[in-house]
């Protein structure tokens, strides 16, 4: 087995770290205060290609694997956790459901400018009455001649208030259960359309979250991304390669922890020595490090999988499940090993801990991953 | 026997190499020369220990420095110097590097000790590598041994009574391929922070060019001079370049370094590694200056810091 | 502008070096990278490049293991590499190194117009190489160059000297050393680093080589630069102000 990254990936992996270094983390800290969209951040990253790796040149992507892109969302979240989220739901959910669905015409019109980072996308799909039970959405989209007519609202939809493309989610045909829903992509600025303010959240904060509503939102037939009734499927294959990307996320969040954990640790001086050699506290960083490991490799492997073309649901919502659930029990860690220092606006280890949380969350809970993993293993 | 050579840009270079030079010299027995382009100083630097004066005539103006390279080296290949020292300035260095590969040699760059090992008889130099993080030492099979020297590694040679010496002019050499079309003398806006016994200097713990007032102030009260280092000279131009410290500035030595707001990256560390103590005030318990420093005060500057010229002033 | 050098160098991150307690240096978790000035050195290249049109040429002498820093030079704009490579070059000495690309410069580019070098290597930070390289070429050499312009078949550069500037003028072909301050490098982009295995590569060995003489340096010892500071703390509040203050008094380094 070869567990090495290509020379390319390193080097790409290192220029974002680069990248990270001289234009993320200078606004990390403002960005999250304020709960502020850098607007002038995505523009570098667009023109750095960062905002479409895995997406084929021909339609403005950098026609990289999907691995090189999971490497770029690791090592920008380890400075940023909600720039990374936001590129990852970019690209991973998106931008791949417009690659892997849409017609030769809804690439060039839409998934070009995501892939060229000419606007960001968004995943349209949580109601406030439907989270993990998808099913019980309400939002319809009523067929009516060259047209579909889409009512509904939706809410925590990231990248709401800030998005261009929005990949929107609702029953055509409820009567047909799990076969009913389908899917649109709808520009921003469409009429009937509109997207809420902005959330305050826990952490998270530069990451826009919001409602979006639709009042009679009129959407051309030649909008549906794929087929009638195809929906759910299509929601399915965006979870399965959106967690890949929020593992991604969760191991660059663990990686900031232990960085800021192993330098704190060989400074702070209490009875005499350097903390680091208590072994209370070692031990925290030995475990910190195992899981980051271990949360590294389940998300390189599952996009691996994917880049072989074989099936990875299983092992990407494995990774997603092990890697939030490691950057929240860490990043408790990380705040301990600081002390009164980490619980303290300034320490980053005190935004790691409220960036974590939601990881455990989103792209489907923990208890969600747990459904798909054992429905997959006990069939 | 061959001798010793020095090379020095101006006089005072010339003074802090004959001090080197006169203890090679007396430790192998051989003569020692100076190649100096300042006629007037000859009789100083026989009486500071240089036995002979190679005077490199004046160039005209436009004619650029290297024109001396043939000259320099046609005269090493007559006499046989060897050591050959140049100080390590800009002209030196570029110098001392041609120069090694006209007379088929090794140099040792930025060579900040050199001493003599028993057996075999060999010269030993000592340099920083890494961006000061280690330290290398060096011998060299070639002939002459060639290192350049940074200023103010040596002090300048005493000057004694009774000594006597030859000077000699070499030939004028042709000019070289590069024409000097203008000079700008650098006015310098400061006092030399490498002559200052107390520096003060600056960092990006400092959030607004108006705050650096307080770094003026400790440095008033403590009679010392501002330094900074290269974001606030170089990309945020507060201070003037002359005063950056480090690699890409200027070393320093003075008794007393106070850093402000600066988190102590190699680069520039290495530029105050000789100070005699080194005290720093910053708010990240974490920063690396926190290993080099003597006194170190964790807390932010704007509150440590009048504080620190309070005490100061009532003592 | 017909062909321009950028010569390069595939150096350790000191970022990643790390101090055994008995002194010795720790190379075993290091990374690699082009050094900081060759950066710079690549990067006004392809800017003279794209202004007067021409190739870029990025050359290194290295052990194999140097590839990938051929791969990232390729990435920043380079048209094509030179790769010197062998497993007896990894602590080649800087005249050595000049004399290498000499020969290879006069034999495989001998149509070149510029070369440029950074002023120093990250590691060793001789500030040799780009001045000897000239030596062995005879061609002018401008060092610590702050800005570079061509006038035709006439280089102008600003050069850094102790009491200010010298602006010169050379013809070409000349070789220059780079300041840190003559630009800013980029940071590739991903397509930049995915297009470079696609560029043409010349790999040169030893036993390419004609050139035979020295090594004149050896290295006795190569150990970690001693900090032996007192490294003591005090608190930022009135005791320890006066405490720190108490401590440089009797150190006898203030008034």
């Amino acid at each position: 087995m070869n567990f090495n990254i290509t020379e390319e990936q390193e080097l790409i992996r290192n220029n974002m770290r680069e990248f990270a270094a001289k234009h993320v983390e200078p606004l990390a800290a403002e960005i999250d205060e304020n709960s502020r969209h850098p607007a002038e951040l995505f523009q570098k990253l667009a023109e750095g290609d960062w905002m479409g790796i895995p997406i084929p040149e021909e339609y403005g992507g950098a026609g990289a694997d999907y691995l090189t892109h999971i490497i770029a969302v690791e090592e920008l979240s380890r400075s940023c956790a909600s720039t990374g989220f936001t590129l990852s739901i970019h690209v991973g959910i998106a931008s791949m459901l417009v690659l892997l669905f849409g017609t030769e015409e809804q690439k060039k019109q839409y998934l070009a400018p995501m892939a060229r980072g000419e606007n960001l996308g968004a995943f349209v799909l949580t109601e406030p009455g439907a989270g993990t039970d998808i099913m019980a959405a309400t939002t319809t989209a009523q067929a009516d001649g060259e047209h579909y007519i889409l009512n509904g609202t939706k809410i925590f939809i990231s990248n709401g208030p800030t998005a261009g493309t929005y990949l929107v989610f609702g029953w055509t045909d409820k009567s047909a259960g799990r076969r009913g829903m389908s899917a649109f992509i709808i520009p921003r600025d469409t009429p009937g359309m509109t997207p809420g303010r902005h959330f305050q959240k826990m952490g998270l904060r530069s990451s826009q979250t919001s409602e979006v509503v639709f009042k009679d939102c009129r959407v051309p037939r030649e909008n549906l991304l794929g087929a009638e009734g195809a929906g759910m499927t299509m929601a399915m294959t965006g979870f399965d390669h959106g967690r890949i990307g929020i593992a991604a996320q969760c191991v660059g969040i663990i990686q900031a922890a232990l960085d800021e954990s192993l330098r704190y640790s060989k400074e702070r001086v209490q009875f005499g020595s350097p903390i680091s050699r208590q072994q209370a506290i070692s031990f925290m960083m030995a475990d910190m490090a195992t899981e980051l490991s271990a949360a590294r490799f389940l998300t390189r492997h599952a996009a691996w999988l994917k880049d072989q073309g074989l099936p990875f649901s299983k092992e990407a919502a494995m990774a997603k499940l092990y890697s939030s659930e490691a950057a929240m029990r860490q990043t408790v860690k990380a705040v301990q090993i600081q002390g009164g220092y980490g619980y303290c606006k300034g320490a980053k280890v005190e935004r790691l801990m409220r960036d974590a949380k939601i990881t455990e969350i989103y792209e489907g809970t923990s208890e969600a991953q747990r459904m798909v993993i054992s429905a997959n293993i006990l069939r | 026997m061959a001798g010793i050579w020095v090379y020095g840009d101006n006089h005072e270079q010339c003074l802090e190499l004959l001090n080197i030079g006169r203890s090679l010299a007396e430790r192998t027995g051989t003569p020692l020369s100076v190649l100096a382009g300042d006629g007037g100083e000859a009789s100083d630097y026989i009486a500071r220990g240089a036995d002979e004066v190679l005077l490199l005539p004046v160039l005209g103006d436009g004619r650029s420095h290297d024109a001396y390279i043939p000259v320099m080296a046609e005269e090493a290949r007559r006499v046989g110097p060897d050591v050959f020292l140049l100080a390590a300035t800009s002209r030196g260095k570029e110098m001392a590097s041609r120069l090694a590969v006209r007379l088929g040699t090794g140099l040792c760059s930025g060579c900040v000790s050199l001493d003599f090992t028993e057996s075999p008889e060999m010269i030993e130099m000592q340099r920083h590598a890494f961006g000061g993080a280690a330290l290398q030492r060096v011998t060299c099979a070639g002939r002459p041994v060639m290192a350049t020297i940074p200023l103010r590694t040596y002090d300048p040679a005493a000057a004694r009574t009774g000594r006597e010496g030859t000077v000699r002019e070499l030939p004028v050499p042709r000019p070289s391929a590069v024409r000097i079309i203008e000079r700008r003398v650098r006015e310098r806006e400061t006092r030399d922070i490498t002559e200052a016994q107390i520096v003060v200097a600056v960092g990006r713990g400092f959030e607004k060019p108006e705050d650096l007032s307080l770094a003026r102030d400790i440095a008033a009260v403590l009679g010392g001079e501002i330094g900074c280092t290269r974001p606030i000279s170089d990309e945020q131009h507060w201070l003037p370049e002359e005063l950056c410290i480090g690699l890409s500035g200027v070393e320093i030595r003075p008794d007393l370094y106070l850093g402000l707001g600066i988190s102590g990256q190699v680069q520039h560390v290495t530029g105050i590694r000789n100070a005699r103590v080194i005290a720093a005030v910053n708010k990240d318990e974490q920063a690396p200056i926190f290993d080099v420093a003597d006194c170190g005060i964790v807390g932010d500057l704007y509150d440590v810091v009048p504080a620190l010229i309070k005490e100061l002033s009532e003592k | 502008m017909s062909t321009i050098i950028a010569c390069f160098k595939w150096v350790v991150d000191e970022a990643y070096i790390r101090r055994n307690s008995s002194g010795s240096l720790d190379f075993s978790s290091v990374d690699f990278k082009i050094s900081e000035y060759d950066r710079n050195a690549i990067e006004e290249a392809v800017r003279l490049r794209d202004d007067h049109g021409g190739t870029v040429i990025a050359m290194t002498v290295g052990t194999p293991e140097a590839a990938k820093g051929v791969k990232d030079a390729l990435s920043r704009g380079a048209d094509q590499a030179c790769f010197i490579a062998d497993e007896a070059f990894s602590d080649l000495e800087p005249s050595l190194t000049a004399a290498f690309m000499a020969e290879v410069i006069r034999g495989r580019f001998a149509d070149y117009s510029l070369i440029l070098c950074g002023e120093g290597s990250g590691d060793l930070y001789a500030q040799q190489v780009g001045p000897a390289l000239a030596e062995y070429l005879e061609i002018p050499c401008v060092s610590y160059v702050q800005k570079v312009s061509l006038r035709g078949e006439v280089l102008v550069a600003e050069r850094r000297v102790e009491e200010g500037i010298e602006v010169v003028e050379a013809r070409l072909p000349a070789l220059v050393t780079v300041c840190p301050d003559v630009n800013v490098p980029r940071i590739p982009g991903v397509r930049d680093t995915l297009g470079a295995s696609k560029k043409p590569v010349m790999t040169l060995g030893r036993a390419d080589l004609v050139f035979s003489g020295g090594p004149f340096l050896r290295t006795v010892s190569l150990t970690a630069a001693p900090m032996d500071r007192s490294c003591e703390r005090f608190p930022a509040d009135s005791t320890g102000i006066r405490s720190f203050v108490d401590a440089l008094q009797k150190k006898g380094v203030i008034p």
